[in-house]
């Protein structure tokens, strides 16, 4: 009963942040709102800002300082941004949210390069020496794409091969509302690649793997709130979250698979927030030994490579070839190739047809699935 | 022969009908019905009737649809049987609790829907104490959705039981009609339009369903998602329009049959 009411009060909470998050929670707490920080993010981040933000809070750059937090789906709080939720900073889960926000004007193009201006780091901006893990601008955390199994991996699940296996029931959040969606889907397909499968067998293994899916619930924490609730036998997660639910008692087993991909978070500050010295100096502390080792506590990979080798005996070493790959390993364009790639929506199947989509995979192996049915 | 305070409501009350009131009364309509509808259809239409075509009819906005309507109809005839014989047992029985169950056929509007969501999830989902897994399927949607439309049957027909003598009911069991025949053809007849009307609420309420849908469902696109939930992604994901042509669909829906059972309920009334 005590576990039945911990899952429900679980629930719950996933539920309602999601609903908060839709309804754009702006009201400052207490203090004078001038030094006030407005941070927009997606789901998964929330419990590492309220550290950090407590962190920052406890600096001389940092006293006195408020923050108004809201963390939902990454679309859907890109969504909101656009539509002129306050926002001084965001973090969002995929680089295509940030473009969004450019063109909504709410985020200059130039984003990128504030992790040099104000956050004095990257080896490709700065040219000094390396500081940063991987040379991409704008990038918060790395984290990677993992597999929650329940304790004990009853199925013996062990690599991405084995979640086309029929009986794996997986749960990956909607890739309409969620990034982590797209993440999940994009490391799915990249698996095969990895493994030295051809392009049609990867996609393939997509269309077993969407078959295989039997909850789509609309963000990364649902998605886990899902799985923890016992629907499932595997969730595709990322796995900063995955060490937090362990850390906090949840009966599931990380498996981290031999070949699988590189998540990076994009940062920036609002065209607002630039105006905000208090969400520039957060943003310069986000990227500061201090702040990057908060995120490394909570199972981040930092994007600072001092933390990150400080860090790295915490993680699962893999010394394969193509252990790692990021959305440029599939094209060179990285997601302006990958979204449309995975996720384009005018893609119509039709029952009975062979035929081999050429964008959208995701969208249409998803109709093939409802089609079985 | 008028007592004095019946006269002075008499008398303000003059003031409240005619041109003003209708004034009023159209002016909210408008602000909280009116201008939010045509806002929709609006942003429906923002890219001419084509794309708004095309967003309706797409493959996963029609097996939403479809999946919609199906648990909608389902929900609504189980309450119509249950809600039916719940309002005949709370006006025509007596038993010990009756006005706490009464008290408690109205829940269902108060509680938040996520609430109810969340409590079917752990009822009836994978670590079900009645060891029953509805999660993912359309029972599992029908039955969230019929716990939300409950009170509409129950509300609608209780009135009308109140306000019956069942004088005709006393007539024709004496004279020799089995009850079975009495309910079929004297009861029946005269709940019939009360309980056309609860029916096309609740399947209009239905319809919009969100809250206690979303997790029980399991979200899955061309298979479990339900109308609302996908129009709720296409809403935050950046297509507020082709959201709008999704909801388009759902309101000329709710309209449609909301008129058909405003025409049975009348021609229901004057048959009789």
């Amino acid at each position: 009963m005590r576990l039945l009411l911990s899952r429900y009060v679980r629930i719950t909470s996933a539920i309602l942040a999601g609903a908060i998050s839709v309804a754009g929670f702006t009201s400052a707490s207490g203090a004078s709102p001038s030094k006030n920080v407005n941070v927009v993010g997606y789901s998964v981040v929330g419990p590492a800002f309220k550290a950090l933000e407590a962190a920052f809070a406890a600096t001389p750059a940092g006293s006195g300082v408020t923050f108004t937090n809201s963390f939902g789906a990454s679309d859907t709080q890109t969504q909101n941004v656009a539509n002129g939720q306050a926002a001084d900073l965001v973090n969002l889960s995929y680089e295509p949210n940030l473009a969004t926000l450019v063109t909504a004007g709410k985020v200059p193009a130039s984003w990128a390069r504030q992790e040099y201006v104000y956050g004095h780091v990257n080896v490709a901006l700065t040219g000094k020496k390396a500081q940063t893990t991987f040379p991409t601008p704008g990038i918060l955390t790395n984290s990677v794409v993992v597999l929650v199994v329940r304790k004990g991996n009853p199925l013996g699940i062990a690599n991405w091969s084995d979640l086309a296996k029929s009986g794996v029931q997986i749960v990956t959040p909607n890739p309409l509302t969620s990034g982590s969606a797209r993440w999940n889907l994009a490391a799915a397909y990249s698996s095969q690649l990895q493994i030295g499968k051809s392009g049609l067998a990867a996609r393939a293994y997509l269309k077993q793997f969407l078959a295989n899916t039997v909850a789509q619930p609309t963000s990364g924490s649902a998605a886990l709130a899902t799985f923890v609730a016992g629907t499932g036998n595997v969730l595709v997660d990322y796995e900063d979250d995955a060490r937090a639910a362990l850390a906090a008692g949840d009966p599931i087993q990380i498996v981290t698979p031999p070949q699988t991909f590189l998540i990076q978070n994009p940062v920036a500050l609002t065209n607002n927030g630039l105006a905000n010295p208090y969400a520039v100096s957060f943003y310069q502390y986000l990227f500061s030994a201090a702040g990057q080792g908060i995120f490394a506590s909570l199972g981040y990979r930092s994007v600072l490579r001092s933390i990150w080798i400080a860090t790295e005996s915490q993680f699962p070493r893999r010394t394969l070839t193509n252990a790692l790959w990021s959305v440029t390993n599939i094209n060179k364009q990285g997601w302006n190739f990958v979204n449309p790639f995975f996720f384009a929506t005018n893609v119509v199947f039709v029952k009975g047809s062979t035929t081999v989509p050429l964008v959208g995979l995701a969208t249409y192996y998803e109709q093939f699935a409802g089609a079985g049915t | 022969m008028h007592p004095p305070r019946e006269r002075w409501v008499h008398r303000r009350a003059s003031i409240w009908t005619g041109r003003s009131a209708r004034g009023l009364a159209l002016t909210y309509f408008s602000l909280v019905v009116l201008i939010p509808i045509v806002a929709l259809i609006t942003h429906a239409f923002s890219h001419g009737a084509g794309a708004w075509w095309s967003a309706l009819t797409q493959r996963e906005s029609l097996s939403a649809l479809r999946l919609t309507i199906a648990c909608a109809a389902g929900a609504a005839l189980v309450n119509t049987v249950a809600g039916t014989a719940t309002a005949w047992v709370l006006v025509r029985d007596r038993f010990i609790g009756q006005s706490v169950v009464n008290a408690l056929i109205d829940l269902p509007f108060a509680l938040p829907t996520v609430v109810a969501g969340v409590t079917f999830y752990t009822l009836y989902g994978p670590h079900s104490p009645f060891h029953l897994n509805v999660t993912g399927t359309w029972i599992g949607i029908t039955v969230a959705i019929t716990f939300v439309t409950l009170p509409f049957n129950v509300r609608a027909v209780q009135p009308l039981l109140e306000s019956r003598t069942f004088h005709a009911e006393a007539a024709a069991a004496t004279l020799g009609a089995s009850s079975g025949r009495v309910f079929r053809t004297i009861t029946l007849p005269a709940l019939a339009p009360a309980i056309l009307t609860g029916t096309g609420l609740a399947f209009a309420r239905a319809l919009g369903e969100y809250g206690s849908v979303v997790f029980i469902s399991n979200n899955l696109p061309y298979r479990t998602e339900v109308a609302s939930s996908y129009v709720y992604s296409l809403a935050t994901s950046g297509q507020v329009d082709a959201a709008a042509a999704v909801s388009t669909g759902l309101l000329v829906l709710a309209l449609t049959v909301l008129a058909s059972v405003n025409i049975a309920t009348r021609r229901l009334a004057r048959s009789q």
